[in-house]
């Protein structure tokens, strides 16, 4: 079961490469939603005696290196954001035609099959294949189809977040050499090493650099907004969707488990460096012109706040953190589509040219407005019980660090309204007075984002109670 | 033994049909007869015929797997010789015979257990280039090539032969075993001994190019005729650090002392001094050059694990993904630059608009070549990284962040195929057939090592 998460999407990368039907599109969104398809399945299986739905291969028995993948309810909602954005994203590439169109979309599905790869891996050495597979499509789609000055910024992008997980490997090959007998690399067998303090605390720094990398905390964001402005819109909903999932993913998955004691000493750090980003990046976002860079900073608040629920270490904080990431991709897609649907009709993503589009475009301004409070996190709005459960942890965590950390939302609708009015209201100028209204193809992507929006903002309990078993296991078995 | 012989007797043969002028014969015959010796390598020592000279040449297990290594390398190297050698007319056949010879000379010093065995190996393997190095007579910096490469060899002869001649004097024996019992019993830890280890230390480090005794290295890549240059970077490189494990590992195990900390030192050197300067080449074979010698500072992290008993299977691992990356990357190299007559990163641009099979199979080996993981460079890295990570942890992470930077110079290449434009004429660049054959066969082998690695030592280590 957990294998056709991945062999579907590169089974069908694989045939749009080599083969390049007529039909290139039609097939990458049929990959996706098969593997959606497979994803609500796996809802059906009982996640609360650990993992299932397992899958074991050798690929290096001498070494203890296997290709083996599992599930639980984290893995599971990590899965259902990678299968429910994805088909978004390739519907949502639908809209421009890229060229090389075979090419594009058989390196999306690769991406996705290796984003999937991460999320299911359990073992080390398999989850660092992943991740570094996971950025050899992305660094093509973003240095291929992206923007102006694409090549060099996507150059650090990728020397940023590859030098972050050599230090991962580096920890990774530590624990691993102090595995019992002849070595393993199951995750199993990984969290039940002991380390001295000492040693513990580098293994720790090293998983904590990738994943900071990747997430981005504050300082280590600086490859973020260049690369997702300098993206094509696909890649960079790839990115802010899912891929800087795989970063508070890992911290959930390896890196408390592996050094939980390291972890805890600093866990006032991280605490502090993740809300210095969410009340730097949110001040950035007040003043950006470039709707897509506000976009960008608006990621990293709301990631800053995701990583301080997590690394507070409480059941709110943990099941926050989850709920988020899924909301976070969903709206997040929802908000990039907008901003390359304007720029599509308007040429520009300069918040000043626009203005007055709400006049000409009412079905898109209702629903950019659901998106938009979504990621405001208004109440019944899917953005809220994500945002709620997280400063609660935090808040459990230090008052003042929830405190701090309760500015994200008062910013967050500071530039989220003000990007809103700026672009839709006030006096339509010369470009905007003609603006078009959505067509189908706009309408079902945005409806079908705006419907996610509120149907997880009614129902959030669906998804705390699918990670609830896990998300106390795991508390249970690392407690700090 | 029988690997030896038939790589020997293809070298006469070929040196004769060169004289026929049918230049499609020489190759076939060069290729067959490597491809036979490869066969007769995975198909195992035979007993009582593999042992000779009064055990100076030892064909044991680990003389197999280097020495298919090294065949593998010649082979795929032969196939593309169809094309990259399509300028020679009369010296056809010497070409095929020299390099064939001096494989035969990488065969002795794989299985040589005996100092003056594997002196003679390492001369009949260089001997052969420096004329190859020197193959176009008409290029000047060929000649300079060839000039450079015979002089800082024959020096670094001179040194190993100083090192070999103190060893003896100190131990009595030219036998690895021997030495090493010698010098466990500690009562020749003397300084002649000493001395002996450092100075043979110091010229397998010039044989190797190890920094700081690698500058010969770079002119010597540029100016060779680019195959050779391939042959240099994979079979050289793969012979040179056979030897040095075989002897460090046995004769001079003892005495690790000694030489450990000189070692460690010069790994360090090298890959940081290569990496940094390959990142400001131009040239491509330049580029490729340094990252030859920085990949030799990697390897040298087996010498130090040599008493770890999977050092050396972490050893033929990385030797073999580098030597079919490497000849990749060249493949690709020579169709490009030689037909667009550019010897810079600019010779790929627009690749991946004309030639895609191309421009993947040179991203493939790129990638392969920065250890970017599930291609066989990264689990060449990793066999490596793991087998001295508990002794020397402080040369891992060096080497970790060493093979960070080398993505900044390796990804050139790609960004030049893939997102540079080219010019006009570059649809014109033919892709003969041969090459193409060559290319999807280190395809093919990338694919496999990468799915199933340990593959690679149930087929060359039986034991």
């Amino acid at each position: 079961m957990s294998l056709s998460f991945i062999l579907i999407p590169f089974v069908a990368s694989a045939l749009i490469l080599l083969a390049r039907p007529a039909a290139t599109r039609q097939l990458a969104l049929l990959a996706t939603l098969a593997n959606l398809a497979v994803t609500v399945y796996c809802f059906g299986c009982d996640y609360s005696q650990g993992m299932n739905c397992t899958f074991q291969a050798p690929w290096l028995p001498e070494a203890g290196f296997s290709f083996s993948l599992g599930m639980d309810g984290v893995t599971l909602l990590m899965l259902l954001l990678t299968n429910l954005v994805s088909p978004l994203i390739v519907y949502g590439s639908w809209s421009r035609s890229y060229e090389n169109e075979s090419r594009y979309y058989g390196l999306i599905l690769l991406m996705i099959g290796a984003l999937n790869g991460v999320f299911l891996a359990t073992d080390g050495l398999l989850f660092y294949i992943f991740y570094e597979l996971a950025l050899i499509p992305i660094y093509f789609i973003c240095a291929i189809w992206g923007g102006q000055d694409r090549i060099r910024i996507t150059l650090k992008f990728f020397i940023y977040t590859f030098v972050g997980s050599l230090f991962m490997l580096l920890s990774l090959l530590y624990v691993y050499l102090q595995t019992p007998g002849g070595h393993s690399f199951a995750w199993s067998e990984l969290v039940n090493v002991q380390l001295p303090a000492g040693t513990e605390l580098w293994v720790m720094l090293g998983f904590f650099i990738a994943f900071a990398v990747k997430m981005p905390v504050f300082p280590l964001h600086t490859w973020q907004p260049d690369t997702y402005v300098a993206a094509p819109t696909g890649g960079t909903m790839l990115l802010s969707g899912i891929m800087l999932k795989m970063g508070t993913y890992g911290v959930i998955r390896w890196m408390m488990p592996l050094a939980p004691e390291a972890a805890h000493t600093l866990t006032p750090t991280f605490i502090t460096l993740a809300i210095i980003g969410i009340v730097y990046a949110s001040i950035i976002a007040v003043k950006q012109t470039d709707f897509k860079r506000l976009i960008a900073y608006s990621s990293i608040a709301h990631v800053g706040l995701i990583a301080a629920g997590i690394f507070a270490w409480n059941k709110a904080g943990l099941q926050g953190s989850l709920v988020q990431m899924l909301n976070h991709g969903i709206n997040v897609v929802g908000l990039f589509y907008i901003s390359d649907l304007i720029e599509r009709r308007l040429g520009t993503r300069t918040l000043g040219d626009m203005g007055g589009i709400a006049k000409s475009a009412p079905v898109f301004a209702t629903l950019f407005m659901i998106i938009m409070l979504g990621s405001v996190a208004v109440p019944l709005t899917n953005g809220f019980p994500g945002e709620f459960l997280l400063l609660n942890g935090v808040w459990n965590y230090n008052f003042w660090a929830g405190l701090a950390a309760g500015l994200t939302i008062i910013f967050g609708a500071v530039y989220m309204l003000r990007a809103y009015g700026l672009a839709m209201f006030g006096e339509p100028g010369e470009q905007t007075s003609g603006f078009a209204d959505l067509n189908t193809q706009e309408r079902i992507m945005l409806g079908a984002v705006s419907l996610l929006v509120i149907v997880l903002g009614f129902f959030p309990g669906f998804i705390l109670n699918l990670t609830d078993s896990t998300v106390n296991r795991i508390l249970g078995a690392v407690q700090l | 033994m029988t690997a030896l012989l038939i790589l020997f007797f293809t070298a006469l043969a070929a040196l004769f049909a060169g004289l026929s002028k049918n230049r499609k014969s020489v190759q076939t015959i060069a290729l067959t007869g490597s491809l036979l010796a490869l066969a007769s390598v995975v198909a195992g020592p035979v007993r009582g015929w593999d042992d000779m000279y009064a055990s100076m040449l030892m064909f044991n297990d680990y003389a197999m797997a280097f020495s298919a290594v090294a065949i593998l390398s010649a082979a795929l190297i032969f196939g593309l010789s169809g094309w990259g050698f399509r300028a020679l007319t009369s010296t056809l056949g010497d070409n095929y015979g020299l390099i064939l010879f001096s494989l035969c000379g990488a065969l002795c010093m794989f299985s040589s257990t005996n100092l003056v065995m594997l002196f003679l190996g390492i001369e009949i393997l260089s001997i052969p280039l420096y004329v190859l190095a020197g193959s176009r007579r008409d290029d000047l910096r060929s000649n300079e090539a060839a000039l450079k490469y015979f002089l800082m060899g024959s020096f670094a002869t001179g040194i190993l032969l100083f090192g070999i001649a103190l060893v003896y004097g100190s131990t009595g024996s030219f036998d690895f075993s021997a030495i090493g019992a010698a010098a466990a019993q500690g009562a020749s830890m003397s300084g002649m001994l000493k001395a002996g280890v450092l100075l043979i230390v110091v010229g397998l480090s010039f044989k190797v190019s190890a920094a700081p005794f690698h500058f010969w290295a770079p002119d010597v890549y540029t100016g060779s005729p680019s195959l050779v240059t391939a042959f240099m970077a994979t079979v050289v490189k793969t012979a040179g650090f056979a030897a040095f494990f075989t002897l460090f590992a046995t004769a001079f195990a003892p005495v690790a002392s000694v030489w450990t900390l000189p070692v460690s030192i010069i790994a360090g050197l090298t890959m940081t001094l290569a990496n940094t300067t390959a990142l400001f080449q131009d040239n491509f074979k330049r580029m490729m050059a340094y990252s030859s010698i920085a990949h030799a500072g990697y390897l040298l992290l087996a010498i130090l694990s040599a008493e770890n008993t999977s050092a050396d299977r972490a050893l033929m691992f990385y030797l073999l993904s580098y030597s079919i990356a490497t000849i990749g990357v060249f493949a690709v190299y020579i169709v490009v630059s030689e037909q667009k007559e550019d010897d810079t990163f600019a010779a790929f641009n627009g690749l991946g608009k004309t030639h895609p099979f191309l421009a993947v199979a040179l991203t493939v080996s790129v990638l392969s070549l920065a250890g970017v993981p599930p291609f066989p460079g990264f689990f060449g890295k990793y066999f490596l990284f793991t087998a001295v990570f508990d002794k020397y942890p402080a040369l891992v992470v060096l080497a970790v962040i060493n093979s960070a930077i080398s993505i900044y110079y390796y990804f050139k290449v790609i960004t030049a195929a893939w997102f540079q434009k080219g010019s006009e004429s570059d649809a014109e660049v033919v892709l003969p057939g041969g090459i193409r054959l060559t290319v999807s066969m280190a395809l093919v082998l990338t694919a496999v090592l990468s799915a199933a690695p340990y593959l690679a030592f149930t087929l060359f280590f039986r034991n």
